[in-house]
């Protein structure tokens, strides 16, 4: 009886241009979009920084010639110091210098921006102004070197955008995998279909499987195609054990489906779980870190996200897509959580589903 | 050999108790009819003989398969057609049966041939490859039919099978459901229009307000349950009218005119309206036949449900 409620769903679903370009093209979008903002246009070259000195100034000169020694930045000389002013005014440049002959140099930036966008850059040419008034050159040896601690594996040496949209979208478009599957239920209903199969020689629990199982599958379906367009098309890498990484996204299907089965058994119409399990699915996204790193979140938002599924589902990808290395018991924790997760939206799903409605 | 069994077969929703406690029989290759208005508990009485719901008492019988004890075994030999469209509509007819024959454990050759078999008894064989839901809506009925047919049950419970459908594909349902019954296979059917009914079946069973009223072969309902009616035009107190006639008789009322089966006669009817002041302006007296039958039990037409 499955496998005929698999072939079936199967049909349906091949005819259904709405879900298949909502399951399997929306995501692919998605990641486009979001993986060229965040990566930009520029990314390994230098930035260009507008600066201005008066001629001859020796405190102008060194941090021209500071800046010129970096890998990260391009001096670009300005008539005045209103021009450099000028042209981070008009977002020409992220930010500039002006030297004057005595005082404090003048960071020329837009303090309007958000510390996290703004921060890198003013930590940088602040780190480039010093350097350029040190009476010691301080670049060797180093004074300070990043390391990563003991106990946290080693992340690869170049991480595009890719590695966080494609698991970001990869997490959010997974998990509508539960209103599919919950809307398959409500409109077996409405088609008396239902009817049908409540009075088949077939038992209730195995009803309820058949409309479960096929969701799974596509689920997964689903999400080996949004991976595997990840790493051809984008570049994705996938830096811990593969098999980690199948076996979280194994718990990330079964853990969607389960809240698929809670959605069927609350929902009575199409409108009712359209309406509900839209905004339930995109708060938990967002929570969860799907549209915006939880990284960047302050600390309580960090929390919160840990209370949705989607939460754990990302922190484990993070870890077995960027951090080399990484085992199945690295993300033990993530595979747990969903597993929970999962285990306690069947739970409800099975003690709210009415098969008599 | 009974091929449905209905012992004190009741359902409650909360304090409302939608059937009763029913007990009835209908006996293997019988074409059984249940007649009732709406709301009078039919498709609930089916849906539990089904076991689409749990009665709240009494027990059902298969073909002498207990279902609360042997549920596979009993709904093995039943085939349900619901009053709904309950196909699914993306899906070719073939692709249709194929998954419900699957439920009943068909596969392979035995399931191909019983696909052919139930689309040929449909006359939907040269539609087989195509989606549903560039169906008629008669076809689509047909498809509906065919749906529960392929397992070739032993007992074929049908609820409304030709309503909102096309004259010809309602004969052709109607001829389908015929040629099953000479065949052998029995029969449970409940339909609004009576005149399916009478062609149909052997037996008549009428249902309102979650009891059966009445059991019996036409013959048996029109001798026990119905007397010769009239159709009374009043001009004037309608309303008045329509109570003094029911101290008399059994009365329905559509507009100005009043549908009687007198208890004693037409007269104290006549003399009963004349005495409230109306004028009768038309009397036309109808024979007996199953429709005054039913009209006298529910007091309700079933042109009326119909409508």
């Amino acid at each position: 009886m499955i496998g005929a409620a698999i072939k079936k769903d199967f049909w349906l679903l091949l005819r259904d241009r709405g879900a298949l370009i909502s399951l399997f093209m929306l995501p692919v979008i998605f990641i486009l979009v979001f993986g060229s903002m965040f990566t930009g246009g520029d990314r390994g070259t230098p930035r260009s920084i507008p600066v201005w000195h008066a001629p001859g100034d020796v405190r102008g000169e060194n941090i021209v010639a500071t800046l010129k020694a970096t890998d990260g930045f391009v001096p670009v000389m300005q008539p005045s110091a209103d021009a450099v002013r000028a042209a981070v005014a008009a977002d020409d440049y992220p930010g500039g210098l002006i030297v004057p002959d005595a005082g404090p140099v003048e960071l020329v930036v837009d303090l309007g921006q958000p510390a996290q966008q703004r921060g890198p850059l003013q930590g940088a040419l602040t780190g480039a102004v010093m350097q350029s008034m040190a009476p010691v050159p301080f670049s060797t040896p180093p004074l300070v070197e990043a390391k990563t601690p003991p106990g946290v594996a080693k992340p690869l040496a170049n991480i595009s955008a890719f590695q966080v949209t494609v698991p970001g979208n990869a997490v959010l478009f997974g998990f509508f995998i539960a209103l599919t599957c919950a809307m398959a239920f409500v409109n077996e209903r409405k088609h008396g279909t239902w009817r049908r199969l409540l009075a088949a020689p077939v038992p209730r629990w195995k009803v309820l499987l058949a409309g479960l199982v096929p969701y799974y599958l596509v689920g997964v379906i689903q999400l080996a195609f949004v991976f595997s367009i990840g790493i051809v098309v984008f570049g994705m890498q996938v830096a811990g054990s593969p098999i980690a990484l199948i076996l979280l996204g194994l718990s990330n299907i079964a853990c969607a489906v389960a809240l698929g089965l809670l959605f069927a058994a609350i929902a009575r119409t199409e409108k009712q779980l359209a309406g509900i399990g839209s905004v339930v699915l995109l708060v938990m996204g967002m929570l969860g870190g799907c549209m915006f790193p939880r990284a960047f979140m302050p600390g309580f938002m960090k929390s919160i996200g840990l209370g949705v599924p989607h939460g754990w589902a990302l922190d484990g990808y993070y870890a077995v897509l960027v951090r080399e290395g990484t085992t199945i018991a690295d993300i033990a924790p993530s595979i747990g959580a969903l597993l929970g997760f999962a285990a306690v939206f069947a739970t409800l799903g099975i003690a709210l589903f009415r098969f008599e409605r | 050999m009974t091929a449905l069994s209905l012992r004190g077969l009741g359902k409650d929703y909360g304090a409302r108790k939608a059937v009763g406690a029913l007990d009835l029989e209908v006996a293997r290759g019988e074409c059984f009819g249940l007649l009732g208005p709406n709301g009078a508990g039919k498709t609930t009485t089916i849906s539990m003989a089904c076991g689409v719901i749990t009665p709240s008492r009494g027990g059902v019988a298969i073909g002498g398969v207990d279902l609360r004890r042997d549920p596979h075994g009993a709904k093995r030999k039943l085939g349900l057609v619901p009053q709904e469209l309950a196909i699914y509509e993306e899906l070719s007819a073939t692709q249709n049966l194929r998954y419900f024959g699957a439920l009943y454990g068909l596969a392979g050759g035995a399931l191909v041939d019983r696909i052919a078999w139930a689309l040929d008894i449909v006359g939907l064989r040269d539609r087989a490859s195509e989606p549903a839901k560039t169906f008629s809506g008669g076809m689509k009925r047909r498809l509906n039919l065919a749906a529960g047919l392929v397992h070739e049950p032993e007992l074929l419970v049908l609820d409304e099978p030709t309503v909102g459908v096309d004259p010809q594909s309602r004969n052709h349902i109607f001829e389908t459901i015929k040629t099953l019954h000479a065949k052998g296979m029995t029969i449970v059917y409940t339909s609004h229009y009576m005149e399916e009914v009478e062609a149909l079946c052997d037996r008549i069973a009428i249902m309102d307000g979650g009891a059966i009223v009445a059991t019996g072969t036409i013959d048996e309902l029109i001798a026990q349950h119905a007397g010769t009616g009239i159709e009374i035009t009043v001009a004037g107190e309608v309303a008045a009218a329509a109570k003094a006639a029911e101290a008399h008789g059994t009365v329905e009322r559509t507009g100005n005119t009043l549908r009687v089966i007198p208890t004693a006669g037409f007269a104290p009817v006549i003399a009963a309206i004349e005495a409230t002041g109306a004028t009768i302006a038309r009397i036309e007296s109808h024979e007996a036949n199953l429709e005054t039958a039913f009209l006298k039990l529910t007091g309700k037409t079933l042109r009326d449900e119909a409508a």
